[in-house]
């Protein structure tokens, strides 16, 4: 890591800490109303009473098996759909225009037909978070396959390789990069809606307890629970981030020493 | 080796080029010069499959499979390690993997590139990377060498290298090459046969010039044989006259 990159990161960890500091020293003389903003302590206090009471467990399990089924569903046919557009042109002459507009509204309004269609429980969330991821993995793929780069296919044509060689060889490492290179933005979107369908009508998750603690106005739970949702959300996130890097290596890898 | 009879080539119905006819007999070396425009690609491209002649014919002796085309750029898949890239061609043509990638590494010894073969090409530099894709194409033991401005992007001084490396290997191996540049002195020092393009579209052949500089060739000493400045002042007065002609300026 370079020295200018660690001094970045010095600074946004020192003006973090001093934010923090000068929200709990406000609060604590009675300038903030802890009624709408209650002192880190306090959150802090909520969050650890939800662990160490052991209430947390069930909502956290329901929150992620949503967010990961949903991701992992939403990413296998967002994959499907998109070779499918892309290959096929009567596929995408009907899908398109379909993605095209679910892209363009914002997909969480679909989580109260979910409910109907498919109950309180986590299936409903699960189609959500399908939803977010799906269209948004079509659109790389499908983008990602027609803008393929033509010398890499001319390349392999010249070589002799047909289409089974241009899948394996081009279309899919090529597509595979686009894929990545939405997957943190696709964790986000699957968390996004299994905590908006939990939101919305639940008997447990990380939305419901939101909801729930927003419906009391209890502001100390209601911060906990989003601090605790971006903690959540940055270490899928920092784990995408690694997957990408290990299968995008040749990306990523440091040059070396060049010479003629 | 190779004969194009009459081709016109194009993009759409528009042909960029027409009537073009040429011929690289075997172990020749024979360049297609011309203005930017005059369609020199497209005849490389139409020769190599790559697009569908208009009209006239491409007569190859011998498989498309004696045929290894050198593009402009390195056009090195960026996901694969440089004896990967080596090794693809012969994948494709059913060489067993463990056979092909040592053949692949054997190649990039030969180029001077022993060691580098775990490499992606974003890790290597431009020299290293047209070194890759020329040891991807020999691999293939070619008979016929198709080359579009191979080494246009290098530094004078990597090129004038490369260029005389591959030359030496082409004299060496009796290759026949076609190659497309824009660059008068290379195509004269390279080349037995050089062919001159009309400014296009409908560009045409307009003239041929025989080099008759004695083999082996050295790039530079291929410069003071006594026949090359009255060749390369031939070559650069028709070509300059083809870009200057009433024809040229009323296209615009």
């Amino acid at each position: 890591m370079s020295a200018a990159v660690k001094n970045i990161g010095v600074r946004r960890v020192f003006s973090l800490l001093m934010l923090v500091l000068a929200w709990e020293a406000m609060s604590r003389a009675g300038v903030i109303n802890p009624f709408y903003a209650p002192a880190p302590t306090e959150v802090l206090r909520v969050v650890y009473s939800l662990f160490s009471e052991g209430t947390i467990f069930s909502h956290l399990e329901a929150t992620f098996f949503a967010s990961l089924v949903g991701l992992a569903i939403g990413l296998a046919l967002g994959i499907l759909l998109g070779f499918s557009a892309a290959l096929i042109p009567w596929v995408a002459d009907v899908l398109e225009p379909i993605m095209l507009l679910l892209n363009a509204i914002p997909r969480v309004i679909l989580a109260p037909l979910f409910v109907i269609w498919l109950g309180i429980e986590i299936p409903s969330k699960i189609a959500l978070a399908v939803v977010l991821v799906a269209v948004l993995i079509f659109f790389a793929v499908y983008n990602g396959i027609k803008d393929v780069n033509q010398l890499f296919v001319d390349r392999v044509k010249t070589l002799g390789g047909g289409r089974l060689v241009l899948l394996r060889e081009v279309y899919i490492p090529s597509v595979t990069a686009w894929v990545l290179g939405s997957l943190k933005v696709a964790v986000g979107f699957a968390f996004t809606g299994a905590c908006v369908g939990e939101f919305v009508a639940a008997t447990r998750g990380l939305g419901y307890l939101l909801q729930f603690a927003q419906s009391t106005y209890n502001a100390a739970l209601t911060m906990g629970l989003i601090f605790l949702i971006m903690a959540f959300v940055l270490i899928l996130f920092f784990c995408a981030e690694a997957i990408e890097r290990r299968l995008l290596r040749w990306r990523y890898r440091a040059p070396a020493e060049k010479s003629a | 080796m190779l004969r194009v009879r009459d081709l016109a080539v194009g993009y759409g119905q528009e042909p960029v080029v027409e009537g073009i006819n040429l011929e690289v007999a075997a172990g020749k070396f024979v360049s297609l010069v011309g203005p930017s425009g005059s369609g020199k690609t497209s005849v490389l491209r139409a020769v190599n499959g790559l697009l569908a002649p208009l009209t006239g014919r491409v007569e190859l002796n011998g498989s498309s499979d004696s045929l290894g085309f050198l593009f402009q750029d390195d056009a090195l898949l960026p996901w694969r390690t440089a004896r990967e890239n080596v090794a693809l061609g012969l994948r494709i043509r059913k060489v067993a993997k463990d056979a092909a990638l040592s053949e692949a590494d054997a190649w990039l010894g030969r180029l001077g590139l022993a060691g580098f073969g775990g490499r992606f090409p974003h890790e290597l530099s431009g020299g290293q990377r047209k070194r890759v894709a020329i040891a991807q194409i020999l691999a293939l033991k070619p008979k016929l060498l198709l080359m579009d401005e191979p080494f246009a992007s290098l530094d004078a001084i990597v090129r004038m290298r490369i260029t005389q490396e591959l030359l030496n290997w082409v004299e060496r191996e009796h290759l026949s090459v076609l190659l497309v540049t824009h660059d008068l002195e290379e195509a004269l020092t390279v080349s037995d046969t050089v062919y001159l393009l009309s400014q296009g579209p409908r560009a045409r052949v307009l003239n041929s010039y025989n080099v008759t500089i004695p083999r082996p060739r050295d790039i530079f000493a291929s410069r003071k044989h006594a026949d090359f400045p009255a060749l390369l002042e031939q070559l650069w007065n028709d070509m300059s006259a083809a870009m200057t002609s009433p024809e040229h300026e009323a296209r615009g």
